[in-house]
């Protein structure tokens, strides 16, 4: 089940379409990018789903990707593969992406594999936030899925600037754990790269601090080159949506004199 | 195994959490977990066990790949552990302290300094050119690391020697469990989910008092 798209200066281009991936056709955003929203029309990703996403944005594109709502993961059938999502982005000279979507909710009893590569022209730009939560708190999941794993990894120029590479399997080691997630239900991670990504660091720290209550915390810092990661953990995702756009929009406004509009759906 | 006792003693030194490279000076984002009131003593053995499964793995895979890597590898995993290392105050923590036990392991044992790798990385290196047994050397790196957050802890929490000895005791069969699951293991494998620990690393230079560099 494969989406690919691909992106130069004013032109969106999908070379390849299969369900249950919709694509809302692009609008320009008012601060001058293609916003394209991605939309899984089966509701969700399923016990034995395998997705495949590649988003090529040219040289000179601006692009803002964002989600219809919130990734949900559905319970897996008993031997069902995990359901799996391959993401391969590359991003070319001058090129802007930024992919903003909703959390990914896990539901009790699913299995969920997601492996992201992400290729940056060392001139490119990326704001690419992933926010995970709980489960469907409101109907009383806190950590019941089987298990999450995630492979990430970025790279600006030829130089690797970015791993994650983990796996939360609550039934084997506490969510809770206080080398995990501690007290916390939701986990955010927002990485901007940019040639002068690293000179974000004083000020995204700064921010983190001033943002940070008993209930949300905050932090900051740089990568290895061209970029800073900023992560959060919250008692509720809507504070992790709140600060995550005062980041990015303190970030875009200082790397790119622009102002970062909201992509437009519902909040 | 087989060692010699001289290479028994050596090893010995070179865990030490005493050993003179600058390791009291870390805590590696938990004087941020103590100060925000997150860690306390009661909390401490499930701890350093969740460490020692996440963090403690990948060091112990990122160990016994540099004792079998190649000069011309170690950069490779040089940077693939700094990339793995979100929060840039651990991160320079690591490769300081790994600058450091190449220098002392190059002066005592009249050698030309090791490249500048991470501390894991260092270790592993260094316990090749000894020729110590891999395993050991694994296990070693462990308690050293593991040492040096319970000395951490000594001087954050109210934490008394008889009970620091008590928990480096007790954690001993999670440190060779670790060091029996990098057998199998590659650095591509290396799973670690910290994002709490992560967060108090990166949040260690707001800290309004500060005991620790990181």
């Amino acid at each position: 089940m494969n989406l690919k798209l691909g992106f130069t200066p004013g032109r969106f281009l999908v070379h390849e379409h299969q369900a249950p991936w919709k694509v809302v056709r692009a609008f320009h955003s008012p601060g001058g990018e293609s916003l394209v929203h991605l939309h899984n029309v089966s509701g969700g990703i399923l016990g034995g789903d395998s997705l495949a996403l590649t988003m090529d944005v040219g040289a000179a594109a601006q692009v803002q990707v964002t989600s219809t709502s919130a990734t949900r993961v559905y319970r897996a059938r008993d031997g069902a593969l995990p359901a799996q999502l391959r993401t391969h982005v590359t991003v070319a000279g001058g090129a802007l992406l930024e992919y903003l979507p909703d959390p990914v909710i896990p539901f009790a009893g699913s299995r969920f594999e997601q492996r992201t590569s992400i290729t940056l022209h060392e001139s490119a730009g990326l704001f690419w936030w992933e926010t995970i939560s709980c489960g469907r708190e409101a109907a009383g999941e806190r950590f019941q899925f089987e298990s999450l794993f995630s492979h990430t990894e970025i790279r600006s120029g030829r130089q690797l600037i970015a791993v994650e590479h983990w796996r939360l399997e609550p039934g084997r080691g506490s969510a809770s754990s206080l080398v995990r997630m501690g007290p916390f239900l939701y986990s955010t991670v927002f990485y901007l790269c940019h040639p002068k990504g690293v000179s974000l660091e004083g000020a995204l720290v700064k921010m983190a601090h001033e943002l940070s209550t008993v209930e949300t915390r905050w932090g900051a810092s740089a990568l290895v080159a061209n970029g800073c990661v900023v992560r959060g953990l919250s008692m509720q995702s809507r504070f992790l949506a709140a600060g995550l756009i005062s980041f990015w929009s303190m970030a875009k406004e200082t790397l790119y004199g622009r102002e970062a509009i909201l992509p437009r759906k519902m909040y | 195994m087989s060692r010699s006792p001289l290479n028994f003693l050596q090893l010995l030194q070179l865990a030490d959490s005493a050993i003179p490279i600058g390791a009291t000076a870390h805590s590696f984002g938990i004087e941020t977990l103590v100060a925000e009131n997150l860690l306390t003593v009661d909390g401490l053995e499930s701890f350093l066990h969740d460490y020692l499964a996440e963090t403690g793995l990948v060091d112990a895979i990122f160990c016994r790949a540099a004792f079998r890597a190649s000069s011309e590898l170690l950069p490779a995993l040089n940077r693939h552990l700094s990339a793995l290392r979100p929060a840039s105050e651990s991160r320079k923590a690591s490769l300081a302290l790994g600058r450091r036990f190449g220098q002392l392991a190059a002066a005592l044992c009249d050698w030309e300094a090791a490249p500048e790798c991470h501390l894991v990385l260092a270790f592993g290196l260094v316990a090749a050119r000894l020729e110590f047994d891999v395993d050991e050397t694994v296990l070693a790196c462990l308690q050293q690391s593991v040492m040096a957050l319970v000395s951490a802890c000594q001087r954050l929490l109210p934490l008394g020697q008889i009970r620091a000895a008590q928990l480096l005791w007790a954690v001993k069969p999670a440190i060779v469990a670790v060091m029996e699951r990098s057998r199998a293991l590659q650095p591509a494998d290396a799973t670690s989910f910290t994002p709490l620990l992560d967060l108090a690393s990166m949040r260690h230079p707001s800290l309004d008092v500060r005991l620790f560099i990181s």
